[in-house]
């Protein structure tokens, strides 16, 4: 059994983008959108029957689903030319099943007549098994490739993924795929894991709190050694794209030349950050005229340059985690006292532990300083609380020490735990195999043991 | 994806996006694994002294029984030189990285895309070795003045058989001799229903052939449970292994499928892959069929709730009349979808 | 349809008919339970009923094992070649992994049958008995037509494969 060796594969499927790649790499393969484009069958046009598919590669440079992607939606790449590679299956009958693309390459295909696009994965939980199954067929075969008879496979889940799904999961892997090894870990904890790597954790504890940030929406994990703690789980409704939907109606507001949500994207990716004190930032731009920036939009055929200046939503942008009001009107409790809430809705003897490692995760936490204002709001929760309850009993509280911990591994910090703990001597026992499924059924997966702390 | 493709994907997009990223003057710094069909293993990473050279290693499952192809005369090393000889940036290092078979090194200032296509296929060249001795072996035989043997028999065959042992029970065994080259794969199913499954396809492999005329001068296909002729002498030694789902399958290259390099190495390629090609196929018809079943599921669901009184009708003659019958909800409140 | 498939399935449908008469009955043994006669072993011989087996040929058999509150309805679905008998395999253990949406299934077939049901007079009195026989009815042609639909879509799809695999070579 020489599989002993090969990498295992770590994938991680969210709603908006998945990320693959091999235990022990510092950063994921291939990150793309988890969307995946149908042949809609019947109408499709018969002109590229070409079956001269030379043997030798007829990639060329610039593909448009070669660079890693930050957005679910929209390319990095201008250039959304043709440069689809043919899979010769074009209106052949009883092979609509293979006709498919994923990811970019995907984003592309249905911009033709022939294909439509759909994104499998709706609030981080699977809902067109079928689409994901080809998904993933495609994901192991054609971008990672690997047989998956020899190899091991972590996958992660959303908090509270009912086991069922997780059976679905193994069925897949197992009947369709016969893959060697399974593990399913929950999103929050392998996002503990990554954290590991931060100079600030001195000791490897699976407790804390996962903050964690996609294009979707917002959640507060509490993670009490390696379990979640499902009943005091918090969403936030706001996330990347209600940013990046704030940057788009100031733009429009101010009438500027380009009001497009790519453009919202790129701004928000590039020139946006946490300030202390709005107020305070408010007078520093007026009084400061080098904070403004001035964005350019390159066109497709980059012969016209339009230019879009880059005011205040800088900081503004991401206020609204702290500061909902100024972009919703549902929705208006502050991230820092969600934590809080959270964090008290959890055992008493865990508490000091979470406030003490609250990890951020996901691509919206990436604002500079998120993490810096996050622990100052929070500790003036936490200090405002300690105050009163010491003035009320008349004893001296030991103190809560909160700590938000940013890392480099942040934007794909669920991936990255993932690949951390794939690498270790032991993951291959803590997975489940095909010998394992055969004998068993899929209901082995609803247990896994977590990972014993060093 | 009908066809899996020779080159790997990840490779072109790891030294395509170091190849942007050093022109734009901020060299990656990379140290990452890639990974490629049997048992192979790449390594990416930047050369110690100058980040702005990548060594690109390779280890695979088949490195050893390649190197022992033409009894110690070591023409491996040799022969992928020159498959890289006229590669721009690229360069062979006196020893090879520690734990890995072979490495080339990358220049970034000099290599283009063609240099990264030609990088993307290096698990293939290494496989394309035994071939090559083959098709070299053919040309000999094939200009050696036919000896009438006393059996009658016309051809003559290499008392040579390369071997490449590229998976743990999987091996390809290619014979040349003066009108043909045999190509024979052993193959081995681990799981029960791909053995059924793998029976079906492999059998259509053989008679594809005779039942479509466009594709008559494919190579011929042949599939047995019994190890061929030319095989019988050298697994002699190996006849304990009696797996029941062992099987066969013999490609019979005629000349005009190697007539030229081009043609040699797009043979090469596509044989290559073939293991890969069909098992990846019997998982996608796996993976089709859970999907009828899945639409059959919900169809029986849907029979069966026919059947059920009063609770539907006065649920749905309230708020809502379009609920799904095949969506239900567990009690964390979410849909479960089958 | 061929010639003795509708005299199976309308001896099915009868005898299904006649054995549906379920009604409540507690345990006789345990002190308030209340379970399926027909699945718990039993010494009491006046719940339990002459089981009836019907039979196509000898792939394709049907038994109901009737009992006071519960029927246990087990199918042997045709299974020609070792192609069918893992797909039969395949489908079914697909449907029982979803047993709890489809309450009648069972999931474990009886020794020697395909799939199994057992209906219980919980199931009688919040499901039409004749809608319910309708589904067993409709279940046992959809299975074998689905069986053989997927049995040619395999050697389909294994056709074509094959042949874009050689067309490859062609030049």
């Amino acid at each position: 059994m020489s599989y002993i060796n090969n990498p295992a594969v770590v994938m991680d499927n969210g709603t908006g983008l998945t990320k693959l790649g091999f235990a022990g790499n510092d950063s994921p393969s291939w990150i793309f959108p988890t969307a995946i484009a149908t042949s809609q069958g019947g109408s499709s046009s018969n002109a590229k029957k070409s079956m001269s598919s030379s043997a030798a590669s007829s990639a060329t440079a610039g593909n448009p689903y070669y660079g890693n992607s930050t957005s679910a939606t929209s390319f990095n790449d201008n250039n959304l030319s043709s440069m689809l590679l043919s899979n010769n299956l074009a209106g052949k009958r009883g092979t609509e099943d293979l006709d498919f693309y994923i990811g970019n390459e995907a984003l592309v295909a249905s911009q033709g007549p022939s294909y439509s696009l759909s994104y499998p994965i709706r609030h981080g939980q699977v809902e067109n098994w079928d689409h994901m199954e080809r998904f993933w067929e495609n994901s192991i075969f054609k971008y990672l490739r690997t047989e998956p008879e020899d190899h091991f496979f972590l996958l992660t889940e959303p908090p509270l993924n009912p086991p069922e799904n997780r059976e679905q999961i193994a069925e897949i892997f197992f009947e369709s795929f016969n893959c060697a090894g399974l593990y399913i870990a929950v999103q929050a904890v392998l996002a503990l894991a990554a954290s590991w790597t931060s100079s600030k954790v001195t000791d490897r504890s699976l407790t804390g709190t996962v903050i964690d940030s996609g294009d979707g929406v917002t959640h507060v994990i509490p993670v009490a050694e390696g379990y979640v703690i499902g009943s005091a789980i918090k969403n936030i409704p706001i996330a990347g794209r209600d940013i990046t939907l704030f940057i788009q109606s100031l733009l429009r507001e101010r009438g500027e030349a380009d009001t497009s949500l790519r453009t919202a994207e790129r701004i928000k990716q590039e020139y946006c950050y946490v300030c202390p004190d709005i107020v305070k930032e408010f007078n520093k731009f007026d009084r400061d005229g080098e904070k403004f920036a001035q964005f350019v939009v390159e066109n497709q055929e980059s012969t016209r340059k339009k230019i879009v200046d880059v005011g205040y939503e800088r900081f503004l942008a991401p206020e609204i985690f702290f500061n909902p009001e100024i972009a919703s009107s549902d929705f208006l409790t502050p991230l820092p006292t969600v934590v809080d809430q959270t964090i008290q809705a959890c055992p008493i003897d865990v508490r000091k532990g979470l406030y003490n490692n609250i990890v951020l995760s996901g691509g919206s936490t990436m604002f500079k300083d998120f993490g810096r204002r996050l622990q100052r709001d929070l500790k003036g929760i936490v200090n405002n609380r300690i105050a009163q309850s010491e003035m009320l009993s008349g004893t001296k509280s030991t103190g809560v020490n909160v700590q938000v911990i940013s890392h480099r591994k942040q934007r794909n910090a669920v991936w990255f735990g993932g690949s951390l703990l794939a690498q270790t001597a032991e993951f291959k026992g803590y997975c489940h195999t095909k010998k394992d499924y055969d004998e068993y059924g899929p209901e082995i997966v609803r247990n896994f043991s977590l990972f014993n702390m060093v | 994806m009908l066809h899996l493709k020779p080159n790997n994907l990840l490779i072109q997009k790891t030294f395509s996006e170091a190849l942007e990223a050093n022109a734009n003057g901020a060299p990656l710094s990379l140290d990452r694994i890639i990974s490629d069909f049997d048992y192979t293993t790449f390594h990416v990473s930047n050369s110690p002294d100058d980040k702005s050279v990548l060594w690109l290693s390779i280890k695979t499952k088949a490195w050893q029984s390649v190197t022992q192809c033409d009894q110690g005369k070591n023409g491996l090393l040799p022969f992928l030189a020159s498959k890289y000889q006229s590669a721009k940036g690229i360069s062979i290092p006196q020893s090879f990285e520690n734990g890995y078979d072979y490495t080339l090194q990358a220049d970034l200032k000099t290599i283009d895309q063609d240099t990264i296509n030609q990088l993307s296929l290096l698990k293939i060249f290494v496989m394309n070795y035994p071939f090559q001795l083959a098709f070299n072996e053919f040309v000999e035989l094939s200009n050696m003045p036919v000896l009438e043997e006393p059996t009658g028999s016309s051809t003559s065959s290499s008392k040579n058989l390369y071997t490449i042992e590229y998976r743990d029970e999987e091996n390809i065994f290619i014979r040349p001799s003066n009108d043909r080259i045999t190509v024979i794969f052993e193959t081995v199913f681990q799981d029960e229903t791909d053995k059924v499954l793998g029976k079906v396809f492999l059998q259509e492999f053989v008679d594809a052939r005779k039942r479509n005329r466009d594709i008559q001068s494919a190579p011929q296909v042949l599939f047995s449970h019994e190890p061929p002729l030319e095989l019988q002498s050298h697994l002699r030694k190996a006849a304990n292994n009696t797996d029941l789902s062992r099987r066969f399958i013999t490609f019979v290259l005629f000349p005009r499928h190697f007539q030229t390099p081009e043609l040699q190495f797009s043979t090469v390629c596509q044989l290559t892959l073939f293991r890969n090609y069909f098992h990846y196929h019997i998982k996608c018809s796996k993976a089709y069929m859970h999907s009828r079943m899945r639409y059959r599921v919900g169809s029986f669901i849907k029979v069966l709730n026919r059947a059920k009184v009063d609770e539907d009708e006065s649920e749905t003659a309230g708020a809502e009349g379009t609920k799904e019958p095949v969506q239900r909800r567990t009690f964390t409140g979410r849909k479960m979808v089958y | 349809m061929s010639q003795s498939l509708r005299p199976y399935l309308t001896a099915v449908r009868f005898s299904l008919e006649a054995a549906l008469t379920l009604s409540n009955f507690s345990s006789q043994e345990v002190e308030r339970h209340n379970r399926p006669e027909v699945e718990v072993p039993n010494t009491n011989a006046e719940l339990l009923l002459q089981p009836m087996h019907i039979s196509r040929n000898e792939h394709e058999q049907v038994l109901i094992e009737p009992s006071v509150n519960s029927i246990r309805v087990s199918l042997k679905v045709k299974q020609a070649d070792e192609i069918e008998q893992i797909l039969v395999h395949m489908f079914t253990r697909f449907l029982e992994q979803r047993a709890e949406s489809f309450y009648i299934l069972r999931r474990v077939p009886i020794e020697g049958y395909s799939i199994s049901f057992l209906i219980t007079n919980k199931h009688t009195e919040s499901m039409k008995t004749d809608k319910l026989i309708d589904f067993i009815i409709e279940f046992m042609e959809d299975v074998d037509k689905e069986i053989s639909e997927i049995k040619l879509f395999l050697n389909a799809r294994a056709r074509f494969t094959a042949e874009a695999y050689l067309g490859e070579f062609v030049y």
